[in-house]
């Protein structure tokens, strides 16, 4: 198990080694002169002095590679620099939105699991039946709805039409549910397809026949015998597409109006402000690898058989 | 001892003729392309003409789908759109193709160190999830559509290249090949006649498959402000335009939404139809 | 008893397969064609063919299992006092794995990988009796030791840490655990080394005297289970070609694959006096419409083509085939 750690850990120092070169040489790409932009040359008289005076505090006189160094190292140490907009450390404007995202992308997650579960299983229960051909119509209506737009009806159904639910803002449950849903709505029916493959999968092994032949109670093989194996290929793609579930908050925090950690990044962008985007870049790729690592090790202890194997090797 | 579970593939009643599928797909696709190609020309207003007395006017004989907040019709600027929406998603995707195919045949080919600093490569390039790469090069480079293209691109690429490379090693050591080395072919001739046949279906599937995506991206980040810029009638764009106007008149939004919808709803029922018929795997 | 009519009569018979017909739903393709045969109490009965002759798909009627794509369409099959072809799932369920117990062609996918052979011993049992966890344990220990494991050791592994010999045991105890009256054994030996097996099979023996239950052994070697089996069945294209008491077809068999499986057996004491018939067309290949060997079969007739009888040559003995009739001649000639 600890050498798995750690190969998986080397990997993961090499991926992230990749994200921050790649970070690093976006910010230097960037068009205008961040020193022009901190001494809002636009307002404001500039002499060359004053600007060379600062590009030699902030060491862009140096050779790239010092300071990618000393970028790193600051990073290291969770310096991310200051906001050009709030003038407030980067990092401190990502841990106040983060558990805003935290709580949408949470709620987005237990919506999915409510729907992809049972749908997966039905389905697989009654494959070609009409439960399966609803879970086929879904999927490809969820593979091509474009989730904004999705928001948008969501909005204009239950806010404007019914009055039910609030269309924007945080604070309460009922707040919750549009966005979340519309998140995780896209995601939950083609994850129920996979379910509903990796199910036919497994039920289909002569496992499941001999334990039939047992005598083993139908729901049993379905939920201990079945379920296991056929949650491993969603766990995969789940963990490939975390990414893309990150994506679709930013559009739906936009949409809803959630200040969290999308619309700081969206904002961003318009301003130009860059230590924060570059904030927000390094945060979630350092999520996302995190996550498919924390994926990765979940299969062991699902499938045990894998940890022997690899040990083995 | 498979006998007591159906078949996997089955597929529903009404997709039992598997050809069903791809035919509904294609339909949709020329109905598509048509538009696409003629629409300029048999739209009943100019797209981009404002016309602020009549703006957000409700659907008439003049204006079939309403305007918008400029007085500019929906109708129209919807079928100008198609070309905009998909002539940048068929960019795209054939660069991506263009740009994929030859690495994984030489990848694939050559193998060894290359295979394994190029597998390195693409997990640490696909740690960094398509929709965020966008935002990062829109944010460092600007909002415009080109950089929204050049991320896809830059993302997309590895897919290809992971489909084709795995389809080639797999060949490489199988006996035909060995006995076409053997038989004094050049890697050239191997790589064209043996590989490349192989490798058509699985790729035009994936394509197919992502031009549905594709577009959900563009258009989402479109709506974001980071794609098409205004006045370009690209559909992503168009809903972010009605945004503000959204309760008053909703045609603004419902339109241009659903035109995407079932611009990818196509491309996903062909896709899939294509990828049952020539049973690619996913790989 | 092996004339075409099946004889329910005997009062001996464990479990009667009577006129047996497997479709697939809604199709005419035929999977098992009017299969009979019986199996006494306290004997083995081997039923042998190559895959895709629909030996395992008998197995799976006789367990109920048969999957909603395919259908009984005539015949019944009888176990004890019931038919098997009528109970509800939920009789069914109860007589799995406690009156019928199954042994798979395929040890290490007998248990489910992961989950501790234990716990699905002691799911089994609780699935039948209303024991308690720490009593069913105790049962499940019992039966691994009677299997010459240790037992502690396997209860509390998962099936992925045993040999292919060890886990061969443990299904094996986990089918004898409520005493079954039938073990269907499909192809136990397969997967397994040849030493391995054999030990496997005496213990299946010694096992089936200590419980005088009957066993159906499904294979497809013949030559494999001629020791072992009291009565055997060759089955080709889902279709019993030759049944007998297995001294009987041993001495003398009659259709011509039947033949063919005996003949791939090495004999040591004698030589190879005349080549090896060569067969006609590819194994698996079957004859849609009369006798399904008539593809393949290097006596084939014209009469091959309608449908072949079974037809008795003595009173253990009878197969599907012309060649009865000739042999009945000859043995008439010889007297």
């Amino acid at each position: 198990m600890i050498t798995i750690i750690k190969n998986r850990v080397t990997q993961l120092v090499v991926v992230l080694f990749i994200l921050s070169l790649f970070t690093f040489t976006l910010m230097k790409l960037a068009p205008g002169d961040p020193v022009l932009t901190i001494l809002n040359a636009d307002e404001m008289v500039v002499t060359e002095e004053d600007q060379a005076e600062l590009r030699n505090k902030l060491g862009f006189d140096q050779p790239l590679y010092v300071q990618y160094g000393k970028w790193m190292f600051n990073l290291m140490q969770l310096d991310l620099g200051k906001s050009y907009m709030s003038g407030k450390p980067v990092i401190e404007e990502l841990l106040t939105r983060i558990p805003i995202t935290a709580e949408l992308t949470f709620f987005a997650m237990t919506i999915m699991l409510c729907i992809t579960v049972p749908l997966g299983v039905w389905s697989a229960k009654y494959v070609n039946k009409w439960p399966d051909q609803l879970s086929r119509i879904l999927a490809l209506i969820g593979a091509s709805i474009p989730n904004f737009w999705l928001g948008l009806i969501l909005i204009y159904l239950f806010a404007f039409k019914l009055g039910v639910l609030p269309s924007s803002g945080i604070g309460s449950y009922s707040q919750i549910i549009l966005p979340a849903f519309t998140l995780g709505f896209t995601f939950a029916v083609v994850y129920a397809r996979l379910l509903r493959a990796g199910l036919l999968q497994s039920l289909s092994e002569d496992y499941i026949y001999a334990a039939r032949a047992r005598g083993v109670k139908e729901w049993r093989i379905l939920w201990l015998h079945a379920f296991r194996a056929a949650v491993l290929p969603v766990l995969t793609i789940f963990g490939l597409s975390l990414g893309s579930f990150l994506g679709g908050a930013v559009v739906v925090e936009i949409l809803f109006s959630w200040p969290g950690l999308g619309s700081l990044a969206v904002d961003a962008i318009f301003n130009r402000d860059y230590p924060v985007i570059q904030g927000y870049v390094l945060l979630t790729g350092v999520f996302v690898v995190l996550t498919n690592l924390l994926v990765d090790l979940s299969y062991y202890v699902i499938d045990p058989r894998m940890k022997r194997k690899e040990e083995a090797l | 001892m498979n006998i007591q579970m159906p078949r996997i593939n089955q597929i529903p009643f009404f997709f039992k003729n598997q050809n069903l599928l791809i035919q509904c797909g294609i339909i949709f696709f020329m109905i598509i392309i048509l538009i696409t190609l003629i629409g300029p020309f048999i739209v009943p207003n100019d797209p981009f003409t404002a016309n602020m007395s009549e703006r957000l006017a409700p659907p008439s004989s003049v204006y079939p789908f309403g305007t918008d907040h400029l007085g500019r019709c929906i109708f129209s600027r919807l079928i100008v759109g198609a070309q905009s929406t998909l002539g940048i998603t068929a960019l795209v995707v054939v660069t991506v193709a263009l740009i994929g195919i030859p690495i994984g045949l030489l990848i694939g080919y050559i193998g060894g160190r290359l295979d394994t600093v190029f597998m390195r490569l693409a997990d640490g390039i696909l740690a960094l999830p398509e929709f965020i790469l966008a935002i990062a090069i829109a944010g460092f480079l600007g909002p415009s559509l080109m950089n929204l293209m050049i991320s896809i691109v830059f993302v997309k690429w590895i897919a290809y290249t992971r489909v084709v490379r795995s389809i080639v090693i797999t060949e490489r050591n199988k006996d035909y090949v060995l006995a076409a080395k053997v038989g004094g072919s050049s890697s050239w001739k191997i790589i064209r006649r043996h590989m490349f046949p192989q490798i058509v279906s699985p790729v035009l599937v994936l394509a197919t498959l992502d031009i549905g995506k594709v577009i959900l991206t563009i258009s989402s980040l479109s709506y974001l402000g980071l794609g098409a810029q205004p006045p370009a009638p690209e559909w992503g764009a168009m809903l972010n335009d009605g945004r503000p106007y959204f309760q008053s008149a909703p045609e603004l939004m419902i339109y241009p939404g659903l035109a995407i919808f079932f611009v990818v709803l196509a491309f996903n029922l062909m896709g899939e139809g294509l990828r049952d018929k020539w049973d690619v795997k996913s790989r | 008893m092996f004339e075409n009519k099946p004889t329910t009569s005997n009062e001996n018979n464990l479990l009667v397969v009577e006129n047996l017909s497997v479709t697939v739903r809604n199709s005419r393709e035929k999977l098992i064609r009017n299969l009979n045969f019986s199996i006494p109490q306290g004997e083995i009965f081997g039923l042998v063919g190559e895959s895709g002759s629909g030996k395992s798909l008998t197995a799976t009627v006789i367990l109920g299992m048969l999957s909603k794509s395919l259908e009984v369409t005539s015949g019944s099959v009888i176990f004890g006092q019931s038919e098997i072809t009528s109970l509800s799932e939920k009789e069914l369920r109860n007589i799995r794995g406690r009156d019928i117990a199954y042994l798979s062609q395929n040890y290490q996918s007998f248990f489910t990988p992961f989950i501790k052979v234990g716990k699905q011993f002691i799911e089994i049992i609780r699935c039948h009796t209303d024991m308690s966890r720490k009593e069913a344990k105790k049962v499940a220990i019992h039966w691994l030791n009677k299997v010459h494991l240790p037992a502690e050791r396997v209860f509390n592994s998962f099936p992925d840490e045993l040999s292919g010999g060890q886990l061969q045991r443990a299904s094996i105890a986990s089918a004898i655990m409520f005493q079954p009256k039938l073990i269907i054994a499909d192809e136990p030996t397969t997967a397994l080394d040849v030493l391995t097996g054999e030990r496997i099979l005496d213990l299946l023996s010694e096992l089936k005297e200590e419980l005088n239950c009957s066993i159906l052994l499904i294979s497809h070697d013949l030559k494999h289970i001629i020791n072992r089996t009291q009565t055997v069945g060759v089955m080709y294209g889902g279709q019993i070609v030759e049944i007998g008491k297995t001294s009987a077809i041993v001495a003398n068999p009659i259709h011509p694959y039947t033949n063919l499986l005996l003949q791939s057996r090495l004999r040591l004491n004698k030589h190879i006096q005349h080549e090896l018939t060569a067969m006609l067309g590819e194994p698996g290949l079957i004859a849609e419409e009369g006798c399904p060997f008539s593809k393949r079969c290097p006596s084939v007739m014209e009469s091959c083509s309608n449908i072949v009888p079974m037809s008795s040559l003595g009173t253990d003995h009878s197969a599907a085939c012309h060649l009865v009739n000739a042999e009945r001649e000859e043995r008439y000639v010889t007297r």
